[in-house]
């Protein structure tokens, strides 16, 4: 009798299936019978709880909005929504021309008391951007807007660059599900986490758009981003598994891309410790690092050597000093500080360094290159001990008991130096809990903070970075890579350093 | 009537510790939203700034003023704002509970399927093959990670067969495979205790005498043995179905399966208190509700429950 019942279960399950794969067969099937139209799926890695431009980014990569102000790929900044602009008062008053060729997605003109009324939005909703952006008041006439801050801010055009500045149509409601913008797809449906359905907008201002609908998934697990990309559930994966590269590359049907992102891994001393005030034992774990094989093995060759905070080819990046592994050289440094080796241990005054490293595991690779580093310093001596901690930011701003800590951030997200300057070095800077304090840098700061000249800006900036080098106030490591793998069909896609933009306009795919 | 009134205040009570216990914890654990919110990655920020908005949002005050204005609130049926999307927290759980829901139920359907025959079948043909087979299956299906079955999965279903889709939500075929996934993990569990239930029921002595009364097999397999092996398995049931209620992270990751699990560990990871404590609440609301229908369903499985309690009636 319940052999039975087994068997009939088995029955009732196999037919089950069956009727599923069934299902799915007619539905592709349908697909064909139609007009074809272009469409790409493309799978991100960012979560997207929400699609309200001022609090998420999903918004400006998925090119349902747009800034007033972008980034080029040469990290310059362009013209978007606005044309042109310029400050009669070098940096506090500043005027847009708005382009007046643009319309939001439900067909209403953009003129400058849209913008105005979207920026109005923007600091209302995101205590982030209020501060930012410091708008003190708006005044639109026609397509000029004048904006006044609240202190000169000669970088004011770059914070534009922001996502969360994206321009909308602020009247309507429902931003968390259907945002209009300006850009060259609208939104369909949204399920957050999960998947964004869009379709072409017929009245874009910059030309034609290529694709008729775009979908975009998320997910953040990046074994299940490679999988998709092998089963067709998409045709575009951004950061597929780092291990899959090889495979990936050898598979005809696919295309991968490759670019050095604008982050930087980097190690952070503690200038606030006696050990890390002098220079020379900075300089000592600055020749401790062997950056070639972090890039090489730990990030298994998707990753550049960082000479310094910034990308080399970025405008305001100085020729930095090559960097060297040498861990003779290390022991030189710290024997000038007033260490010397007795007995395998580093000791000074009689006692040996003795150091504790801070580290996270939200990118893996951390913890590994801090491992490195650990067994580095073990052969001139050096004890290390390596911890590890969820919140990297909050532990390192409320606890003092650390020397070294590893950290990663993007260090010039808008095509301007003076956000990692300001933050990392300013005293109070909210990524300066090793209160790295150094008075000429300072003075740079302020000025670069007072100078509205692009030219003269970048000029301001390398100087700073040559100090910060010089002194080895942090140790910068590597630049690792964005890499996107695609579908052969999909057309014209290029990979963004700022990872601001993913679909555009341009964005087509071969009909077979 | 006078039972189901003083149940709910029991409720009340409950909800109303629970809420003040784990606001308490979440306050006591190091950090704040704050860093999250002014976006220091990307935007230049100082420390005057994160301590203002700390003050702003009333973070620096004592703990039991933050509590009573949170009180007050949940009064007014108001469960505050997610500081990250801005958007009402009963909003943000009820846009998650009817995937989780279907997740939980599909999860549990998969689990019976499998768990059911199989342990019975073990049971009755005790030291047969077919129970060392559950016991290999069992083995296995315990000690497999959940996120590495779904990837095998995946690449079976998706990328070799191409009949299910590889991740996402909205039709039946996408419950498929976390359902398959979290199904096969628990009913590991469950075939071993569905086997050392039965095995231990039919040894009862209402067995013999209903043997003895000569009632049918099946009769006495499905109306005396097998009902009174569902105690503990409800038992467990109960616990099970609490958990993935709440929740399962991995799955939901792996699968871009949004459900209530990713949305309290992102609140949690970034200190999104109003979100952390309305999933608590909501939770423990769903954890008394279980436990009711469990208690409830002891009396119709189990008569002894029920004639004890008439007892004392």
């Amino acid at each position: 009798m319940n052999k039975k019942f087994y068997i009939s279960l088995l029955i009732v399950l196999l037919t089950l299936l069956t009727a599923c794969s069934a299902e799915n067969a007619n539905s592709s099937a349908e697909g064909n019978s139609g007009e074809k139209k272009k469409e790409v799926t493309f799978l991100s890695n960012f979560p997207s709880e929400t699609l309200d431009p001022h609090l998420n980014y999903t918004a400006v990569r998925a090119g349902i909005t747009e800034t007033l102000v972008r980034v080029n790929q040469d990290q310059e900044l362009e013209g978007w929504l606005a044309e042109s602009w310029d400050t009669s008062d070098g940096g506090q008053t500043w005027t847009f021309q708005i382009r007046k060729n643009v319309t939001f997605q439900n067909g209403k003109k953009v003129d400058a008391e849209a913008v105005k009324a979207s920026l109005e939005r923007n600091i209302q909703v995101s205590e982030a951007m209020k501060t930012a952006l410091k708008i003190k008041s708006m005044e639109a006439d026609g397509q000029t807007l004048a904006i006044t801050t609240e202190q000169k801010l000669p970088q004011f055009p770059s914070e534009l660059v922001h996502p969360n500045t994206a321009i909308v149509d602020s009247t309507l409601e429902n931003m968390e599900q259907e945002p209009i913008g300006t850009g060259p797809f609208k939104v369909v449906s949204f399920e957050p986490n999960s998947k964004l359905d869009l379709e072409r907008y017929g009245e874009y201002w910059d030309g034609e758009v290529k694709l008729d609908r775009a979908t975009m998934t998320f997910n953040e697990d990046a074994n299940a981003r490679t999988t998709a990309l092998q089963s067709g559930d998409a045709d575009i994966v951004y950061r597929p598994a780092i291990e899959s590269l090889e495979v990936l590359k050898s598979d005809q049907s696919i295309k991968t891309n490759v670019v050095s992102s604008l982050r930087t891994h980097l190690l952070m001393y503690n200038s606030g410790k006696e050990t890390f005030k002098d220079p020379n034992v900075r300089k000592a774990f600055d020749a401790l690092i062997d950056r070639q094989a972090v890039a090489n093995e730990i990030m298994a060759g998707q990753a550049t050597v960082a000479q310094g905070p910034f990308l080399a080819d970025s405008p305001f990046s100085p020729d930095y000093e090559k960097k060297q592994f040498s861990i003779e050289k290390a022991k030189k440094y710290l024997e000038e500080a007033g260490y010397e080796k007795k007995e395998g241990k580093m000791v000074k005054n009689g006692k040996q360094l003795t150091l504790k490293l801070m580290t996270y595991s939200y990118r893996p690779e951390l913890p590994l290159i801090s491992q490195v580093l650990q067994s580095n310093a073990k052969e001139l001596g050096i004890a290390i001990e390596i911890q590890q901690v969820e919140n990297i930011d909050e532990y390192l701003a409320e606890k003092t008991d650390w020397d070294l800590a590893t950290y990663s951030l993007i260090t010039a997200p808008r095509g301007d130096a003076s956000y990692f300057l300001n933050s990392a070095y300013m005293a109070g800077g909210a990524i300066n809990p090793g209160q790295i304090h150094n008075d000429e840098l300072a003075k740079l700061i302020e000025e670069l903070n007072q100078t509205s000249d692009k030219e003269r800006r970048n000029e301001v900036s390398k100087e700073a970075i040559q100090i910060i080098d010089q002194e080895k106030l942090h140790s910068f490591l590597v630049h690792p890579n964005n890499f996107v793998a695609y579908k052969d069909h999909v057309l014209n896609w290029q990979t963004s350093k700022s990872e601001y933009y993913a679909l555009t306009k341009d964005l087509d795919v071969r009909t077979k | 009537m006078k039972q189901t009134g003083k149940r709910l205040f029991e409720l009340v009570i409950f909800l109303f510790v629970l809420s003040f216990i784990s606001f308490v914890f979440m306050k006591a654990a190091p950090g704040d939203p704050v860093r999250y919110m002014l976006n220091i990655d990307d935007v230049s920020i100082t420390d005057d700034r994160i301590e203002e908005l700390r003050n702003e949002l009333g973070f620096n005050d004592p703990i039991y003023v933050q509590y009573w204005n949170w009180l007050i609130r949940f009064f007014q049926f108001d469960l505050g704002e997610s500081y990250m999307t801005k958007q009402p927290v009963l909003n943000e759980l009820m846009n998650k509970v009817p995937d989780t829901l279907a997740l939980t139920f599909s999860s549990m359907a998969v689990m019976m399927l499998i768990a059911a025959p199989i342990g019975t079948l073990a049971a009755l043909y005790k030291n047969k093959w077919i129970d060392h087979l559950s016991r290999i299956f069992a083995l296995i299906g315990a000690s497999v990670p959940s996120f590495w079955l779904g990837l095998l999965f995946m690449q079976l279903f998706s990328v070799k067969l191409g009949i299910l889709p590889a991740m996402g939500k909205g039709t039946f075929l996408h419950l498929l495979m976390p359902s398959l996934t979290l199904g096969i993990a628990m009913a590991a569990v469950y075939v071993r205790l569905l086997r050392s239930s039965l095995l231990e029921s039919l040894g009862q002595d209402f067995i013999r005498s209903a043997k003895a009364r000569g009632l049918s097999q099946a009769r006495i397999f499905f109306f005396h043995a097998f009902r009174h092996c569902l105690t503990p398995v409800i038992t467990i049931f109960g616990v099970s179905l609490g958990s993935l209620l709440g929740g399962t992270v991995i799955i939901e990751v792996l699968f871009a399966y949004p459900g209530v699990g990713k949305l309290v560990v992102e609140a949690i990871v970034r200190r999104d208190y109003p979100v952390i404590q309305g999933y608590i609440l909501f939770m423990g609301l769903f954890v008394v509700m279980i436990n009711l229908l469990v208690d409830f369903s002891y009396r119709y499985l189990n008569p002894e429950i029920r004639l004890r309690g008439g007892d004392r009636r």
